[in-house]
């Protein structure tokens, strides 16, 4: 049983000191979270035991409105394959209306970057409130299965 | 286009005797004849000085977000009407009072391409003018203190032989790895000099986000990486706001169809938001505020 736990915790940390490289056989998966709906979400489905998708690292911000598009650029140069934004739910934002504007924000973004050439399947937009454990699994697995389906493309921000 | 210069002398005269401004913004002859340049007036006897005609490719708001210009206060300044855009945008913005700038408004037809003008061009036609003028809706400026209308008639456009901005619905067909590839040979080109920038009215922050280094953001070499960031956070900086004067194309010096990205977006926030910029002094910029209706579709 020891051994066991010694060899995984010596796999993980294998991976994570290769890096994040495009090359790498799992694709990486960062996901920026607001720290009052999704966050508390992730931590649910955390602690109630679920298992999702190891591909996801979770950075969490104030809100989503924090969420500058710079963000998921550097997320696509640094080599991760897919991005997902999560906030809480219309309606239900600590600041009153950071999700509603981050919303506005992200259909211009997500039409720029789709014209520019990037695939747009790799932006993912989720609302995912403190009580929804279960949505939170059920969309990092799907987005994670998707990201895996799409071929290695390069885009214009990735370095050749 | 002698009557339309002697209206402008004479409004831009009254207007710096009466201490109404202290400084008009406006066209002048350059040394080429098919090139104008802008002009400073701080001196009423120097008003013979502005001249208009279809060489007058400049977006002269792009002067009032300089600390040299805004020191002088109350401000006239000569502008067509795509021009007159970006004044409206900047007073949105809360970058201008109303009260401090008086506009001359200009009616205008359009302008000659400034490549084809140096090689001897002169004549007004669909051909000749940049693509902003085939798509123009503001020949006669929204807001203006005093208009001089245009004493030439305005060219005709031939129905649909020629579409402003035509490669953009032909980007729109292709596949996301071919507008890829499209973009990536655009932006391999870039030499960041950001001309794009300094020419841009409504590119007013004092400091810009490229120059910002705790934490570097955009890579400042000239590789694909660093261009592809910089170009799109322009434009995605820009979206909503350009008014579509294509002065960034227009000044990029490594020929970037920077227009084909600006348009694009105007005609995206058109379409999701129903905003069009630079009308309406009164309306709220697009991305500072929001609709509880808002396009949702994209979102699980």
């Amino acid at each position: 049983m020891e051994n066991n736990n010694t060899e995984k915790n010596q796999n993980f940390s294998d991976n994570s000191n290769k890096g994040i490289t495009a090359q790498n056989k799992e694709p990486r998966i960062i996901a920026f979270v607001c720290n009052w709906c999704t966050y508390n979400g992730a931590d649910l489905a955390g602690t109630s035991r679920m298992k999702y998708a190891d591909n996801v690292r979770v950075i969490k911000l104030p809100c989503t409105g924090r969420i500058d598009p710079l963000f998921v650029v550097e997320a696509f140069k640094k080599g991760a394959k897919g991005v997902l934004v999560s906030g809480c739910h219309p309606g239900d934002c600590h600041y009153t209306s950071g999700n509603y504007h981050s919303r506005r924000k992200y259909t211009a973004f997500r039409d720029l970057l789709s014209y520019l050439g990037v695939d747009i399947s790799r932006v993912e937009f989720s609302w995912i409130s403190a009580s929804e454990g279960n949505k939170w699994v059920s969309v990092i697995n799907d987005f994670t299965n998707k990201i895996k389906s799409l071929p290695n493309n390069s885009d214009i921000f990735s370095k050749k | 286009m002698e009557k339309m210069n002697e209206k402008i002398q004479n409004i831009a005269k009254e207007l710096l005797e009466n201490k109404e401004v202290n400084l008009i913004i406006g066209f002048t002859k350059g040394s080429n004849p098919l090139r104008m340049r802008s002009v400073f007036i701080t001196d009423p006897k120097d008003v013979s000085k502005l001249s208009f005609n279809s060489h007058c490719v400049q977006d002269l708001a792009v002067f009032l977000k300089k600390p040299e210009v805004k020191k002088f206060g109350k401000i006239g300044i000569v502008v067509k009407g795509c021009d007159e855009k970006a004044v409206n945008t900047l007073i949105q913005e809360y970058q201008l009072s109303r009260d401090n700038i008086k506009i001359i408004g200009l009616e205008c037809h359009g302008v000659i391409k400034q490549n084809l003008a140096d090689k001897g061009e002169n004549s007004l036609n669909q051909s000749t003018v940049y693509d902003k003028c085939l798509a123009c809706e503001v020949h006669t400026p929204t807001l203006y203190d005093y208009l001089v209308e245009s004493d030439e008639q305005a060219f005709e456009i031939n129905g649909n032989s020629i579409k402003p901005y035509a490669k953009i619905e032909e980007l729109d067909l292709m596949s996301a790895e071919e507008r890829n590839v499209f973009w990536q040979n655009e932006f391999e080109k870039c030499i960041k000099c950001y001309a794009c920038r300094q020419v841009c009215p409504l590119c007013y922050c004092t400091r810009c986000i490229v120059e910002k280094n705790t934490p570097q953001w955009i890579e400042t070499n000239i590789e694909e990486t660093g261009n592809a960031q910089w170009n799109m956070i322009r434009a995605y900086h820009l979206s909503g706001r350009c008014i579509g004067c294509g002065e960034c194309e227009r000044a990029c010096p490594v020929n970037i169809p920077l227009m084909l990205i600006n348009e694009k977006m105007a005609r995206d926030t058109f379409e999701k938001f129903g905003y069009k910029s630079g009308i309406d002094i009164n309306a709220k910029p697009v991305f500072g505020t929001f609709d509880i209706n808002d396009f949702n579709d994209f979102i699980k």
